[in-house]
C-alpha cells in the first residue's frame, strides 16, 4: 500500500495482480475500513483483493457509495441506473466524494488523483472510471449533462420540432428527458379530444438524442467534427410501442451506439416512464458526414476562454470548495 | 442603544442536559463528578472529572458517537464535529425551543452566533498523527475543521444556516465571556437583532489532561470534595466539558416576538493583569479593573449587586486574587453581596465557563434563588470578610456579577438584572 500511496496519482497502471498476496491482517483491516458497508460490500472486497477480478469492483464501489448516503436517500440507489448524479439526486457533497474516495481507495488499493475526480457526476461515471482504473485502461471522457440553452444551440433540430428538455452525453451512449406538456402543436388533431403522444414523434426524440451524441460525444478524427447539417434519418428496426404516453408524462430517453462507419452510425434506443418500458428501437440509423472543426473560443461571461467541461453549465462536482 | 436580553438557554453539563435538571441541581447543590475511567491509570494523578451523561463521544469517528435519542442529527451534520460541537448542538436545539424561535428567526442577516471553545485536542492529534504516517491522500478532508480552534462556529454557523455575525473567542477560560460581551455590543450597536453565543469544550481526556502538566487540576480522588472553591484545602480544579447556548435578543425583537426574557444583559468591562502568561496577579487587579469598569459602563453602584458569580476554580492562587478583587471592589463600600462559584459543581469549564455560569444566573433569576458555594468546609483566611453563601438562598437576585478570567490574565465582568 505505501508505495502506491506514494505514487503520484497520474500513474494509471493495471492492478498489480498477485503483487500482494492478500492476508489475514488484511482482511481485518479490511473488515474495519467496511464496518459500515453491507456485508454483500465487504464479501465482495474480499473477493476482489483475493482475485484482482474487477467484475467485483461495482458491488464494492455502490456499496462504498450507499453507505455515504444519508439512509432516506439509499432507497434510490437500489434500483439506480448508472444515469443516478451524486450531487443532485443522491445528495453527496464534494467533501463527502472525498471519503468516498479515500474509502475506495483504500479498499481497493488504488491512488486516484484530485483532477480525476472532478469529472465523476454520475453513479456510472464512478463505476467506469473504478473499472478503467483497475484494467489499466484510458480514463473516459466525463459525462456531459445539457441543458437546454446547450442543446438548442448546437441542435439543427429548433422548437416547436425539438423534443428534449435536457440531456447527459458520455462516450458509452445518451441520456435525456421530454416532459409531455399538452401544449404540443399535433396533440391537438392526435387524436380528437384525446392527446396522445404519437410513436413516430417518441421515434423522432430518439433520432434526437442520437443526434446529439454524434454532435457531443461521438468520437472523431483529429482535425474533424460531425456537421450538424450532415446528420438525417435513414432507418430503423424493432421498433415496438408499449405503453401510451399523454401529457404529464416524463420520457426518459436513452440511446446506445451499435455501430458507427462514415457515412452510418447505428444506435439502439429505448423511452421509459419510470419504471415502464414505453418504446424500444433495436436499430435506429443515421448517416452524417465529417467537416473541418473549428476551435472558436467560447464567450463566458463576456471573457474568450477556451472550450472546458466547464462550458455545459454544470459546477464540476469536486471543485473542493473550502472557504479557508 | 438597544438594550439586550437573555430569552433562551440550552444546557448539556456535567450537573444536566436541560434547564430544569440543572435548576435543579444547582439549587440543591447536587455536584456532576465522577471518578474518570480513562484517568485512572498509575501515571496519572488526577482522577476525578464533571462528566457529561448521556453521550458517548470517546472514539475519534463521530459515527460511532451517541447522544440522547431527542436529538435528531445527520451523519453530514456530526462529521465535521469535534465531541463539543455535538453538545453544544444539542444546546442549540433546546435554546432555538426555549426562545421560541422559529427557522426565519434564526437564519437571517440580523442574527448572528458568536462561540468560544478551545478546539479538540483529541482529533486534532489524531487526525495529525495520521496526515504525518500515512499522508495526506488518506486523511480526512474534514480533519481541520473538526479539530482546530473554530470547529464549533464553523459547524453550527452552517448547521444552522446563520446568516449574520460569526466569530469565535479564544481568551482561554474567560473566551466564552468575551464572546457574549461582543454579542452584547453587535446587539447595542444596532448591528445584530439577535445573537447566539456558544461555549463548548470536549471535556475529555486529552482536553483535560495538560492541565495536569501545569500542576492546576485537582488530586483529589473523592468526587464530593475535589471541586471546593475558597475552601482553604482546595487544591486545584476539577475540569469539564459540555455545550451552552445563550440567546440574546434586542428590545425590540422581544418586544416584536412577544417573549418574556430571563434577565436583561446590562452592560460588561474588562481588564487585563498585565502581568503572567499563566498565573493570575496575586492582588487581583485585572479582575478588579474589569469589575469596576462594568459596574461604571453600566452606572450600576456596587452596593446595589446583589449576587456574585465567582470565576473561583478552586485553584490556590486563583481564588485568592480574586477574593482580593472581591473585596476591593464591594468591602471599600460596605457593600456584601452574596458570592458562590458554581465550578464547585460543575467543575471548570474552561472555554465554556462564562457562558455556562452566565446561563446559571439567568435560571436562577428567573426560579428566584442563588445557589450556595459548595463544598466549603473551612473557608480560606484569605476569603474571610467576604459574603461567600455556605447554602443556597431563596430569592431572585436583581442585579448580578458574573466574573471570568483567563490566560494572560485576561478578565471579563458581565452584569445581568432582573426584569
Amino acid at each position: 500500500m505505501s508505495e502506491i500511496a506514494q505514487s503520484p496519482g497520474s500513474s494509471n497502471k493495471p492492478f498489480p495482480l498477485g503483487a500482494k498476496p492478500f492476508a489475514p491482517d488484511d482482511e481485518a483491516a479490511l473488515r474495519e475500513a467496511l464496518k459500515r458497508c453491507s456485508p454483500s460490500t465487504f464479501e465482495a472486497a474480499v473477493q476482489f483483493r483475493k482475485t484482482g477480478n474487477a467484475d467485483h469492483m461495482p458491488a464494492v464501489v455502490i456499496g462504498v457509495i450507499e453507505r455515504f448516503v444519508e439512509p432516506d436517500l439509499r432507497a434510490k440507489l437500489k434500483d439506480a441506473d448508472d444515469d443516478l448524479r451524486l450531487i443532485e439526486d443522491l445528495g453527496i457533497d464534494s467533501l463527502t466524494m472525498m471519503e468516498i474516495v479515500i474509502l475506495v481507495e483504500d479498499v481497493l488499493q488504488l491512488t486516484i488523483s484530485n483532477d480525476e475526480l472532478r469529472n465523476l457526476r454520475t453513479v456510472g461515471d464512478v463505476k467506469t472510471f473504478i473499472d478503467c482504473k483497475i484494467r489499466g485502461l484510458p480514463l473516459p471522457r466525463p459525462t456531459k449533462f445539457l441543458p437546454i440553452e446547450h442543446i438548442g444551440a448546437v441542435m439543427p433540430v429548433q422548437p416547436p420540432f425539438l423534443f428534449l428538455n435536457e440531456a447527459s452525453v458520455s462516450s458509452t451512449g445518451a441520456n435525456g428527458k421530454y416532459k409531455i406538456t399538452g401544449q404540443e402543436f399535433f396533440l391537438q388533431g392526435h387524436f380528437k379530444d384525446n392527446p396522445v403522444m404519437p410513436a413516430s414523434i417518441m421515434l423522432e426524440a430518439l433520432g434526437q438524442l442520437a443526434v446529439l451524441f454524434l454532435l457531443e460525444g461521438a468520437p472523431t478524427e483529429p482535425g474533424k467534427a460531425i456537421g450538424a447539417n450532415t446528420i438525417y434519418f435513414t432507418g430503423c428496426e424493432g421498433v415496438r410501442a408499449h405503453r401510451m404516453c399523454k401529457p404529464g408524462d416524463l420520457l426518459t430517453l436513452s440511446i446506445k451506439p451499435k455501430r458507427m462507419k462514415m457515412p452510418l452510425a447505428t444506435f439502439e434506443g429505448a423511452i421509459r416512464v419510470g419504471q415502464e418500458k414505453a418504446v424500444i428501437a433495436e436499430d435506429i440509423t443515421l448517416t452524417f458526414a465529417y467537416v473541418e472543426s473549428v476551435v472558436a473560443p467560447a464567450v463566458v461571461n463576456g471573457a474568450a476562454q477556451p472550450l472546458s467541461e466547464s462550458e455545459n453549465g454544470a459546477n464540476p462536482p469536486l471543485r473542493v470548495a473550502i472557504n479557508a | 442603544m438597544p438594550r439586550v436580553f437573555i430569552t433562551g438557554l440550552g444546557f448539556v453539563t456535567s450537573i444536566g442536559n436541560d434547564a430544569a435538571t440543572v435548576a435543579g441541581n444547582l439549587r440543591a447543590l447536587r455536584h456532576g463528578f465522577e471518578i474518570y475511567p480513562p484517568f485512572q491509570k498509575p501515571d496519572i494523578a488526577c482522577k476525578v472529572v464533571g462528566t457529561i451523561k448521556g453521550f458517548f463521544t470517546d472514539s475519534v469517528d463521530p459515527e460511532d458517537w451517541t447522544w440522547p435519542p431527542a436529538y435528531e442529527i445527520k451523519r453530514e451534520t456530526i462529521r465535521s464535529m469535534a465531541p463539543h460541537g455535538l453538545f453544544a448542538h444539542c444546546a442549540f436545539l433546546q435554546a432555538i425551543a426555549d426562545a421560541r424561535l422559529d427557522e426565519a428567526d434564526i437564519s437571517n442577516r440580523s442574527t448572528g452566533l458568536f462561540a468560544a471553545s478551545a478546539g479538540s485536542p483529541m482529533l486534532t492529534y489524531y487526525h495529525h498523527d495520521r496526515l504525518l504516517k500515512l499522508g495526506p491522500s488518506r486523511s480526512s478532508p474534514l480533519g481541520i475543521v473538526a479539530s482546530i480552534v473554530g470547529t464549533l462556529n464553523f459547524n453550527l454557523v452552517a448547521a444552522f444556516r446563520i446568516q449574520g455575525a460569526s466569530t469565535g473567542f479564544s481568551s482561554a477560560c474567560a473566551s466564552s465571556a468575551h464572546a457574549m460581551a461582543y454579542a452584547f455590543e453587535e446587539i447595542s450597536l444596532g448591528r445584530q437583532g439577535r445573537m447566539f453565543v456558544v461555549g463548548g469544550e470536549d471535556g475529555n481526556r486529552d482536553a483535560i489532561l495538560p492541565f495536569a502538566g501545569m500542576r492546576t487540576l485537582s488530586l483529589q480522588t473523592d468526587p464530593d470534595i475535589a471541586s471546593r472553591p475558597f475552601d482553604a484545602a482546595r487544591d486545584g480544579f476539577v475540569g469539564t466539558g459540555g455545550g451552552v447556548v445563550v440567546v440574546l435578543e434586542s428590545e425590540a425583537e422581544v418586544a416584536r416576538r412577544g417573549v418574556a426574557p430571563y434577565c436583561e444583559l446590562v452592560g460588561w468591562g474588562q481588564a487585563s493583569d498585565g502581568y503572567n502568561v499563566a498565573i493570575s496577579h496575586p492582588d487581583g487587579t485585572g479582575s478588579r479593573m474589569a469589575m469596576e469598569n462594568a459596574l461604571a459602563s453600566t452606572g450600576i453602584a456596587a452596593a446595589d449587586v446583589d449576587y456574585v458569580n465567582a470565576h473561583a476554580t478552586s485553584t490556590l492562587i486563583g481564588d485568592v486574587s480574586e477574593a482580593r478583587a472581591l473585596k476591593s471592589v464591594f468591602g471599600a463600600n460596605g457593600a456584601g453581596p452574596p458570592i458562590s462559584s458554581t465550578k464547585a459543581l460543575t467543575g471548570h469549564g474552561l472555554s465554556l465557563a462564562g457562558v455556562m455560569e452566565a446561563g446559571f444566573c439567568a435560571l436562577a433569576m428567573r426560579e428566584a434563588f442563588i445557589p450556595g458555594s459548595a463544598h466549603i468546609s473551612n473557608l480560606d483566611p484569605a476569603c474571610e470578610g467576604l459574603n461567600i453563601i455556605r447554602s443556597t438562598i431563596a430569592g431572585a437576585p436583581r442585579t448580578v456579577l458574573k466574573n471570568s478570567s483567563g490566560f494572560g490574565g485576561a478578565n471579563v465582568a458581565i452584569i445581568l438584572r432582573g426584569t
